[in-house]
């Protein structure tokens, strides 16, 4: 019986030690309840919601440069699926349930989250009526100028997430609050919003931004804070970007002002001096410049922070003679874009490379036109040094001249960035430049030689039709001719049975200047019909 | 769930060694499992290992070899037959008029291929052979038992030596077992269980998907032929023959050659254009090995408290340590390459306190049993993984002499996992003829936020014995009826740690000034939000059972029925993408199976010499799903978006695609159908040789809406007979198992290495309006919605086999006697000598299936793609006590 006892005595002290047993916390992560308790915290979850731009912009590409007519799927031949895919995307037939299109959206999504619940930690709330931003109380430990500071680049990242969305999908979902536990599940009353809707809280978001971010010029925060602040988004991030939202919307009396402001007061400018400034621009030993007024950042080193763009790009099977670790062979570059830049502009050889020598006849069936603007050397695969520009000083100046149409001053604009291009010799005049129309071809030309690869192309093909309504070809034509061009040397060698130009040009209609909705976003909802974009 | 000798052992039956047990129960009602709670949710297997008798030593050494090769292999062309087709092909259809015959060509890259396979090297490259082989294996083992009155012991030790069907997989394994009792009073008994072993594992750095759709132009290494070949690429100069071969070698070269129609064709191409790397080279520059360490162990307490009263505890410790190398030389993946060594640390500490009293007595006609425990157990998960680059040679391989780390693929987590329960038993028999049992569990456990960790689940049962009843003893013929009936709880907690709790992960970032410095930052989980109400999942399940035996257990049946109600399923329920995450834990909706299990044995025969007898079972289960909650349905979607929809109403998992009625004939078949006002918002509906989609909603236009319920993956019934037939010392036995009614989706004829050369996928295919064919084989695949789901993939699972066969020998007693041994007995066996598979299946193992990404969720089942064969053994072996 003493035994017993002994023994029950011993079980009643097991007892109250095993609680502890199930009480079980996280021992390799933070639980986000526990989190956004100061300006410190906020700072860090910040610097998260930075990071995964590089994630969007992995598929980025695909939405926006293959389907321009500046690239194209490097190996139409191929019937593995991620080429059909691409294939697919380039001649305007993705299935509404392609990968790349869902993950494109679904990426998005997972920022436009991360940022959400950073916002609803400081409690910066959107009203969706007023269209405005209403600060309340937050118990996060903070000071004034921290949290304008911090909440203002988190609505630039949203308001970046957001345009990019609106201009590829249309009308989609209006988020602005996080979703956790069991909340997930009424997303299913959720239904698309309107176009306007979506432009409204990236407005707001925006002003907000600009009204709120760091406004110190270049050469002051390039100093400030020992030089950390460089690649966050500014005031002046906010007002670039802004400014093409308004210009995208036709707005243009709203943008010419936003763009002059830049121009006179924020200290970013072009980069003219050197030998080869065109290329100082991307250079690796001259990231965040002067021009460079918002870029998704990378390093290399083996952490994980660096790009994959030269190994995505480089020809394939190139082995070690472009990049090491050999290339994808992606985003492959239009012979059309090639023969558009002149044979003096320094943007040419620096953007589109020539595989495999620079001599091989265009007629070669191996000869590829790579993407050498974002290749630089890398020791480990997909590890790259070079920052992705977003948003760059002489796209300030283009949307200006866009903004302002025809006329002396806005041909001035365009020559400030064909002069640095190397062709100062040959400027646009009104003579050489006589109309409307002309204007229209010059600008829509010059964006393309200045931006090709920075996945700007295809939303300026989007919006010419009514920014530059004289345009000679809209963005339907545009692209028909362009399949017309590439026809033999890239179409035509699909896989049997061959599609003809006729078929592939009858792709492209209006409709499909937008992507589908994803079809697992429609299907998921039992509740309420997701209207899919008209075409699909 | 397996138990081994009373612990609970994740891996048990892979862990242990076949010649160390001595019996295994499997518990499959509720009522019984339920002392096991949540692990015992989906049925127990209790494996009680050997112990020592109070004897002299005995010896008993057990030694088996046998070997193993796949039972069939992909049927697939070599190139050069591929090209001929093709010719053949367009022979076809140069007299058409409704073809293109501007585009009614071979394409250049395989004319080049051609003139490879054909003329340079004279035959195609068998790429499954570089991949598989015949394995051997063998096992070997002593025991040696004993033991006095008061301490009895069991020692065994062991090899197992395992070549797997491809190069460079194999695991050898050597073990010990000591199992210890000891009397230390009348009251204090205590039992000692050690069994440490040691194992090395070495995996191929390819899997067999990537050998087999190698194209067979493509020679493992150059001969000097290709080698001249490549050279003519300056690029390429330094290529000469014994070097391994890749496709692109053979880009964008200069080729002339006789093509299968006599012409001769000179050109430029590329023969491959695929960036796959030559997967023998990836094999051959890369070890993958693995040393795993793992020791277990447990003491067994038992104090005789009170007459009739026992305490028992046990104390045991599960540890399993391995330690990995992932080694790639220089260029193994892709020129220019550095050498890369991912090393691994891995630890699992399971450790397990279990403490009971029992208490049994009998009054008279009244046997009582009482038991009340308490367990706790507890888990430490560590895993660790660095990564080093460029090391100075291949053949150094330790971390320190890398040159650099690499961040992105080295990482480190730990886990703590606890489980903690109270358990309740009552039984009661009058007279071994009425038997009731009733009990109770509740499981803590720490994979639910507060509030939700802990699960009540009880269970009654009760028997009858009806032969035992004075009415039945005069019915000679039956030796024994018993019904018995249950029902019982149990839960599963079957997660993953912190599904209760948003995280957030780590997310550096580069900012500042030059190259930048890399930041902390911090993200939320894009796959999946926690839910902090997630707790146990719930399973019901009645049963009702009765147990025959007739002429003096000549015959005997047992019969069992049940129905089980599973709510509260734990589910990664897929939710709207804009949320943020693709998914959200949830205890969602309820599922039931009904089903029944019988099995016969009989003893046919049974004479001096000869003996006969046969046992069969036949299963059948059927699932349901009651309610999702609010949801009418959920979707969800595999590797290459084909559709798995739950519906309430009907089994857990069906296939939702489309249905097809064979291929457009012809244009004029598509222009007909057009004409009566077909359209389609689909890409590539209409293609001539294309699949034809159903228009199932009548409305004239193919869409999304057409897509219905195209199977599921549950088999109707399974079944499985043994006879065995003996004489003398000779024993035949042969096991025939089979499994009918199910469907799968077969992922290999979506693509297009494996839809192109192998004939099953191949052959009949539609040519032009004049070969179509057998009007069913689409000419090509891979475009618009033949991406898409439709029953064209969708194949019968079912199949019948002799999975073994075993012949054995045991050495007459007078012999063997003589030579001083106690008995003896030698064998042959084999496997899977025969495998039926359906008419429809083409692919080769109707078993296989995607286990790894969206395919691991309990609502996604039954897809395979690039299935590795089935494996047919043949072994002998022998077993000698002494």
């Amino acid at each position: 019986m003493k035994t017993l006892i002994k023994l029950l005595f011993a079980g009643t002290l097991f007892i109250t030690s095993c609680k502890k047993n199930i009480d079980r916390y996280p021992l390799n992560n933070v639980a986000i309840e526990n989190y956004y308790k100061n300006a410190a915290e906020v700072q860090i979850a910040l610097n998260g919601c930075y990071a995964a731009l590089r994630t969007t912009l992995l598929e980025e590409w695909q939405m926006t440069e293959l389907r321009s007519d500046n690239s194209i799927m490097g190996n139409p031949g191929s019937t593995s699926v991620p080429n059909r895919e691409k294939s697919d995307l380039d001649v305007f037939v993705p299935s509404t349930s392609l990968a790349s299109v869902y993950t494109y959206w679904s990426a998005n999504y997972a920022n436009i989250r991360n940022i959400n619940t950073l916002l609803n930690a400081l409690s910066l709330n959107y009203d969706e009526a007023g269209g405005t931003l209403k600060r309340d109380s937050t118990s996060v430990i903070i000071t004034d100028n921290e949290y304008k500071e911090l909440s203002a680049q988190a609505t630039f990242l949203r308001a970046y997430h957001y345009f990019n969305l609106v201009r590829l999908y249309g009308g989609v979902f209006l988020i602005h609050e996080p979703y956790t536990g069991a909340n997930v599940l009424q997303a299913v009353n959720v239904n698309r919003s309107s176009v306007a809707d979506i432009y409204k809280l990236i407005i707001a978001d925006l002003q907000y931004a600009a009204a709120n971010g760091v406004s110190l010029n270049y050469t002051l925060f390039a100093a400030s804070n020992s030089g950390a602040n460089l690649g966050k988004a500014n005031a002046w991030s906010a007002k670039a970007l802004l400014a093409k939202v308004y210009l995208t919307l036709n707005r243009k009396s709203d943008a010419i002002p936003v763009l002059n402001d830049i121009i006179t007061n924020s200290g970013y400018g072009l980069i003219t001096a050197g030998l080869t400034p065109y290329a100082d621009v991307f250079s690796v030993s001259n990231e965040m410049n002067r021009e460079i007024l918002f870029a998704v950042r990378y390093k290399a080193g083996g952490i994980g922070l660096g790009s994959p763009w030269p190994n995505t790009f480089a020809p394939e099977l190139s082995g070690t003679a472009v990049v090491n670790g050999d290339g994808d062979g992606f985003n492959i570059g239009t012979f059309e874009l090639e023969n558009t830049y002149s044979p003096a502009d320094a943007r040419k050889a620096f953007t589109l490379g020539v595989w495999p020598t620079p001599t091989t006849a265009v007629t070669s069936n191996s000869r590829r036109l790579y993407v050498k603007k974002h290749i630089t050397p890398v020791t480990l695969l997909d590890d790259a040094e070079n920052d992705w520009p977003v948003i760059r000083y002489s796209d300030v100046i283009l949307m200006l001249a866009e903004a302002q149409g025809y006329s002396l001053a806005s041909l001035g604009l365009i020559n400030q960035t064909r002069a640095r291009a190397g062709l100062g010799a040959a400027p646009l005049t009104l003579t050489n430049v006589p109309n409307d129309q002309r204007f229209a071809d010059s600008l829509a030309k010059e964006r393309r030689l200045e931006f090709a690869f920075e996945n700007v192309r295809w939303f300026d093909l989007l919006r010419y039709k009514t920014t530059l309504p004289a345009i000679t070809e809209d963005a339907v034509t545009r692209m028909k001719s362009h399949f017309a061009t590439m026809f033999t040397n890239h179409y035509a060698k699909y896989p049997s049975p061959a599609p003809t130009l006729a078929t592939i040009q009858g792709y492209i209609t209006n409709d499909k200047l937008l992507l589908p909705i994803p079809q697992r976003e429609i299907d998921n909802n039992s509740h309420l019909v997701i209207p899919q974009n008209p075409g699909y | 769930m397996v138990v081994i000798d009373g612990q609970i052992t994740p891996d048990g039956l892979a862990f242990i060694n076949p010649g160390d047990v001595e019996s295994v129960e499997v518990l499959k009602d509720a009522a019984s499992a339920a002392i096991y709670g949540s692990r015992g949710s989906s049925g127990v297997i209790l494996v009680t290992t050997k112990k020592g008798i109070a004897d002299k030593p005995k010896y008993n050494f057990k030694y088996s070899i046998g070997q193993k090769r796949e039972y069939k292999r992909y049927d697939i062309m070599t190139y050069a037959e591929y090209v001929t087709m093709l010719f053949d092909e367009m022979a076809k259809r140069a007299t058409d008029p409704t073809v293109n015959q501007a585009t009614n060509t071979v394409t250049a890259g395989d004319r080049a291929a051609y003139i490879i396979e054909n003329q340079l090297l004279g035959q195609g490259v068998d790429w499954q052979s570089e991949s598989l082989r015949t394995g051997t294996f063998q096992n070997l083992q002593l025991g040696i038992s004993g033991g006095s009155k008061s301490t009895k012991y069991y020692i065994s030790g062991g090899y197992q030596g395992d070549e797997g069907m491809m190069n460079k997989s194999k695991y050898q394994k050597y073990n010990v077992r000591a199992k210890m009792d000891l009397e230390l009073s009348k009251r204090v008994k205590v039992t000692i269980n050690l069994n440490p072993s040691y194992a090395t594992r070495e995996s191929p750095a390819q899997n067999f998907t990537n050998f087999w759709r190698m194209p067979g132009w493509l020679p493992v290494r150059h001969t000097e032929a290709t080698a001249a070949l490549a050279r003519t690429n300056p690029l390429q100069a330094n290529i000469k023959a014994g070097d391994y071969a890749h496709q692109r070698h053979f880009n964008g070269l200069n080729y002339t050659g006789t093509m299968p129609d006599g012409t001769t064709w000179t050109g430029n191409a590329s023969a491959g254009g695929s960036a796959q790397q030559n997967p023998r080279l990836e094999v051959d520059r890369s070890d993958i090995n693995t040393n795993e360490y793992r020791l277990q162990s447990s003491v067994e307490l038992n104090v005789n408290l009170l007459p009739g009263l026992n305490f028992k505890s046990l104390a045991s410790g599960y540890l399993n340590y391995s330690k990995g190398l992932n080694f790639a030389q220089r260029n193994a993946n892709r020129d220019g390459d550095l050498n890369i060594g991912i090393f691994t640390n891995n630890s699992n500490t399971y450790l397990l306190s279990e403490n009971t009293l029992n208490y049994v007595k009998t009054i008279r006609d009244h046997d009582i049993t009482a038991l009340f425990g308490v367990t706790t157990e507890r888990t430490n998960v560590v895993r660790e993984q660095t990564t080093g680059l460029d090391f100075p040679s291949d053949d150094i391989r330790t971390l320190a002499s890398a040159a650099q780390l690499d961040k992105t693929r080295s990482f480190g987590t730990k886990a703590i996992i606890g489980l903690n329960s109270f358990l309740g038993r009552l039984t009661y028999a009058y007279k071994s003829k009425y038997l009731f049992s009733t009990s109770l569990r509740r499981d803590g456990s720490s994979y639910f936020g507060p509030g939700n960790k802990w699960g009540t689940f009880p269970a009654v049962s009760a028997g009858w014995v009806v032969s035992k009843e004075k009415f039945m003893s005069g019915i000679n013929w039956l030796s024994n009826l018993k019904f018995r009936g249950s029902y019982g709880a149990t839960g599963n907690n079957r997660i993953v740690e912190n599904a209760w709790v948003d995280l957030l992960y780590g997310a550096n970032n580069p900012a500042g000034t030059a190259t930048g410095n890399s930041t902390p930052g911090l993200i939320t989980l894009s796959t999946i939000i926690a839910n902090p109400d997630i707790s146990w999942e719930r399973t019901f399940q009645t049963n009702f059972g009765m147990d025959i035996s007739l002429f003096k257990n000549k015959i005997s049946v047992a019969l069992d029925v049940y129905k089980s109600k599973t709510d509260q399923l734990l589910l990664q329920q897929s939710v709207m993408a804009f949320t943020g995450a693709q998914q959200y834990w949830n205890n969602l909706g309820s599922l039931q199976n009904t089903g029944f299990e019988i099995e016969v044995s009989s003893k046919n025969i049974e004479k001096k010499y000869f003996r006969w007898s046969t046992s069969a079972n036949l299963s059948r289960n059927k699932n349901k799903i009651l309610e999702l909650g609010t949801e009418a349905f959920l979707l969800n979607q595999g590797e290459r978006a084909e559709v798995y929809r739950n519906q309430v109403g009907k089994p857990l998992v069906e296939f939702v695609g489309f249905k097809t009625d064979g291929v457009w004939l012809s244009q004029a078949d598509i222009d007909a159908a057009k004409a009566k006002g077909l359209t389609s918002t689909l890409p590539a509906v209409f293609t001539p040789g294309g699949l034809k989609i159903v228009d199932m909603n009548g409305d004239n236009v193919l869409d999304n809406n057409d897509r219905t319920v195209l199977g599921n993956p549950y088999a109707d019934f399974t079944w499985g007979i043994t006879n065995n037939v003996g004489y003398k010392g000779f024993e035949l036995s042969f096991f025939l198992q089979g499994s009918h009614g199910g469907k799968l989706v077969n992922g290999d004829p979506n693509y297009n290495e494996s839809g192109r050369l192998i004939r099953t996928y191949n052959s009949n295919r539609w040519v032009s309006a004049a070969f179509p064919g057998d009007g069913k084989t689409p000419v090509t695949r891979g475009t618009g919605f033949n991406w898409m789901l439709t029953d064209y993939v969708v194949e019968d699972a079912s199949y019948w086999s002799l999975r073994e066969v075993n012949l054995s020998y045991a050495v007459n007693a007078a012999l063997i006697k003589k030579i001083g041994l106690s008995g003896a007995r030698v064998y042959l066996s084999a496997q899977n000598l025969y495998f039926h598979m359906a008419s429809n299946y083409r692919s080769l193992n109707p078993e296989g299936r995607f286990q790894n990404g969206p395919y691991s969720s309990v609502l996604i089942d039954g897809y395979q793609r690039g299935s590795f064969p089935i494996p047919r053994t043949f072994m002998a072996g022998i077993d000698i006590n002494f």
